[in-house]
C-alpha cells in the first residue's frame, strides 16, 4: 500500500469512528453520573423502561407518538401558510422596490423579535387553544422564510437577468424562469430554518400550557419530577428533529441539483 | 487601404451615441452603420468601451445621448431576434447543458419538436452530447463557454453579437468554432457583430473592422478585408492586414 493510500485509509477511519466515540462518550458519561445521583439523572435502562411505559399507561390517554404527532401536527399546519406566505412576500419585498420599501422597514422592526416573546401577546389576544399554538409557530417561521427569500431573490447574477432580457424575455419571465431559481438554495436555507425553529417554537407553547404534544410531556414530567419523562420527551424531540433534518436535506438534493 | 461601398440594407445604424457612466465618458458621439449579412470585427484597446458599446444595442443600458436602430427602428430585443455571447461566463447555473442551450428557445416559445432538434444539433456541433445533463458547475471553462455559445447559435438569430466569446479556448477549438461561426453566418444569412482582442482573429472572419480609440471610444478607421473565405493565415496578403491593424491600436 501506497502512503497515500494509507494516509486516505486511516482519515477514512477516523471520519467514521471520532463520532462514534463521541456519542459513546456521552452515553458513557451519562451511565456514570445517573449512577452516582440517581435523584438528578436517571440512567439510559429507566428511561426506556419510561418510554416503554407510555404506551402501556399513555399520559392523558395520549401515547408517546400521539404526543409526537401532536406537536408535529401544529407545527406542519403553520409551516404550510409560513411557506405559503413567507415565500411569496419574501419574493415581494426582494423584486419589488416598492414593496420594499412600504414593507420592509416594518419588517426590520419586527424581525429581532424571538418568536416565543409574542406568546404571552398572543395568549392574551388569542387564548391558549390551538389557533393560538399554531399562530406562534407561524410567527417563528415566518421570518426566516422572508428574510432569506427576499436575501436569495437579490444575490441573483446582474448577468443572468442581462442573458433573460437579451433573449427578449418578459419581466414575470425573468422573474419566474430566472430570479427564483437562483434564489431557491436560499429559498431552502430559510424552509431549513423555518422547520428547526418551528419546532423549537411549538415546544415552548406546549410548555406553556396544553394537554397534548411533546412540550406538554415536558412539563408533565417536570411538574410531577419525573425526570425520566422528561428525557423521554427530550429524546424523542432530538429524533424528530434530526428526521425532519435528513429529510430537508434529502428533498434539497431533489430540487436544487445543481447545488451541490 | 480601401472601403468598399456595401449595398446591402442598413442592419444596425448608430448615431452619435455617446454614453456616459456617471462623469466617465466611454463612447463618444459614435456614428456608423452595419449591414445585413455583414460580418463585423471590432478591435480596440482593454476597456475602451466595445461592450459598453453591445450593452447600448442590447438596451442593458440606455445610451447617454444618440441611439441605436435595427432595421430602421429603434433597438429592442423584445422585438428582434437577437442574441449575445456575453465576455464573462453567463450559463444558467441551475439549468442543465441541454435546458441551458434550449433556454432562448423556449423564452421564444417554439414548439418542442423544434427545440429538441436544434438541441441536438448544437450538442453535436459542440461536442457537449456527452455531458448534456451535466450542470455549467461541474464543466471546464471552456465547455462552459460553449454551452453560452451553443445557446446562441441555437435562436438562429439573425443579429448574433459575440464579445470575446473564444478567449477562453485553446487554439485547436478557436479554430473550429471560428470555422463554424463562418459557416453559420453564412448559412442563416444573419448579420453578426464580433468584438475580440485577436487582431489575426479579426482578419480571419470580418468582412469589415472596425478600430476603435482609446476611451473615450470612437471609431479610428473601418477597413475592408477584401479576401475570400476560408482565409490563409500565412497568406502574404493576411499578413499585410494583421499588421496593419496591429499598428492602429498600438497605444503604448
Ligand atoms: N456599469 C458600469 N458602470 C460604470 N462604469 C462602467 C460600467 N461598465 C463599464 N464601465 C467602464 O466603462 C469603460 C469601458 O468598459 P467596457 O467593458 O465597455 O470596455 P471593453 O472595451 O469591453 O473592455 P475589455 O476589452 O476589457 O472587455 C471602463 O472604463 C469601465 O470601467
Ligand atoms: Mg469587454
Amino acid at each position: 500500500m501506497t502512503d497515500k493510500a494509507k494516509r486516505q485509509r486511516i482519515r477514512k477511519i477516523l471520519y467514521w469512528g471520532l463520532p462514534v466515540l463521541a456519542i459513546l462518550t456521552v452515553v458513557l458519561a451519562w451511565v456514570l453520573f445517573s449512577a452516582s445521583h440517581p435523584e438528578l439523572m436517571p440512567g439510559p435502562v429507566a428511561v426506556w423502561n419510561r418510554l416503554l411505559r407510555t404506551f402501556t399507561k399513555p399520559i392523558g390517554r395520549i401515547n408517546l407518538l400521539g404526543h409526537a404527532w401532536a406537536s408535529l401536527k401544529r407545527v406542519l399546519s403553520a409551516l404550510v401558510f409560513a411557506w405559503a406566505f413567507g415565500i411569496s412576500f419574501g419574493i415581494l419585498i426582494g423584486w419589488n422596490r416598492t414593496a420594499r420599501a412600504i414593507f420592509g422597514s416594518i419588517f426590520e422592526v419586527i424581525r429581532p423579535i424571538p418568536p416565543i416573546a409574542w406568546i404571552p401577546l398572543i395568549i392574551m389576544w388569542f387564548g391558549i387553544g390551538e389557533t393560538a399554538k399554531v399562530l406562534i409557530v407561524f410567527i417563528g417561521t415566518f421570518v426566516p422564510l422572508v428574510i432569506n427569500t427576499s436575501t436569495g431573490i437579490r444575490a441573483v447574477d446582474e448577468i443572468n437577468i442581462h442573458v433573460g432580457q437579451v433573449f427578449g424575455g418578459s419581466r414575470f419571465q425573468i422573474l419566474t424562469q430566472i430570479v427564483i431559481p437562483t434564489a431557491l438554495p436560499h429559498i431552502f436555507a430559510g424552509i431549513r430554518t423555518s422547520v428547526s425553529s418551528g419546532w423549537t417554537t411549538v415546544l415552548a407553547a406546549e410548555m406553556l400550557g396544553a394537554t397534548a404534544g411533546l412540550g406538554s410531556m415536558v412539563t408533565k414530567g417536570w411538574n410531577g419530577g419525573d425526570m425520566a419523562l422528561v428525557l423521554v420527551a427530550v429524546i424523542t424531540i432530538a429524533v424528530v428533529g434530526f428526521i425532519l433534518s435528513t429529510l430537508l436535506s434529502k428533498l434539497e438534493k431533489v430540487v436544487c441539483p445543481w447545488n451541490n | 487601404m480601401s472601403e468598399s461601398i456595401n449595398q446591402a440594407p442598413v442592419k444596425v445604424a448608430v448615431r452619435n451615441l455617446t454614453k456616459k457612466f456617471g462623469d466617465l465618458l466611454v463612447l463618444d458621439n459614435m456614428t456608423f452603420d452595419i449591414h445585413r449579412n455583414e460580418f463585423v470585427c471590432v478591435v480596440g484597446p482593454t476597456g475602451c468601451g466595445k461592450t459598453t458599446f453591445l450593452n447600448c444595442l442590447t438596451r442593458i443600458h440606455e445610451p447617454t445621448e444618440g441611439d441605436l436602430y435595427i432595421d430602421g427602428v429603434p433597438a429592442d430585443p423584445r422585438k428582434h431576434n437577437i442574441s449575445f455571447v456575453f465576455q464573462e461566463p453567463s450559463a444558467m447555473p441551475w439549468l442543465n447543458v441541454q435546458d441551458n442551450i434550449a433556454y432562448g428557445l423556449r423564452i421564444k416559445r417554439l414548439p418542442q419538436a423544434e427545440i429538441d432538434r436544434r438541441v441536438n444539433q448544437i450538442l453535436d456541433l459542440m461536442g457537449l452530447q456527452d455531458s448534456r445533463r451535466k450542470y455549467p458547475g461541474e464543466l471546464s471553462v471552456s465547455a462552459a463557454q460553449r454551452v453560452i455559445i451553443g445557446r446562441s447559435f441555437a435562436m438562429q438569430p439573425d443579429l448574433l453579437l459575440m464579445d470575446e466569446p473564444y478567449g477562453q479556448m485553446d487554439v485547436k477549438m478557436r479554430f473550429y468554432l471560428e470555422d463554424e461561426v463562418i459557416r453559420l453566418w453564412r448559412e442563416l444569412k444573419s448579420t453578426v457583430v464580433f468584438i475580440t482582442h485577436n487582431i489575426e482573429e479579426a482578419v480571419y472572419l470580418a468582412q469589415r473592422v472596425i478600430i476603435l480609440s482609446n476611451k473615450p471610444a470612437n471609431i479610428k478607421e473601418t477597413l475592408t478585408i477584401d479576401l475570400p473565405h476560408p482565409r490563409s493565415v500565412s497568406d502574404p496578403r493576411f499578413i499585410e492586414y494583421r499588421n496593419y491593424i496591429t499598428d492602429k491600436i498600438k497605444w503604448w
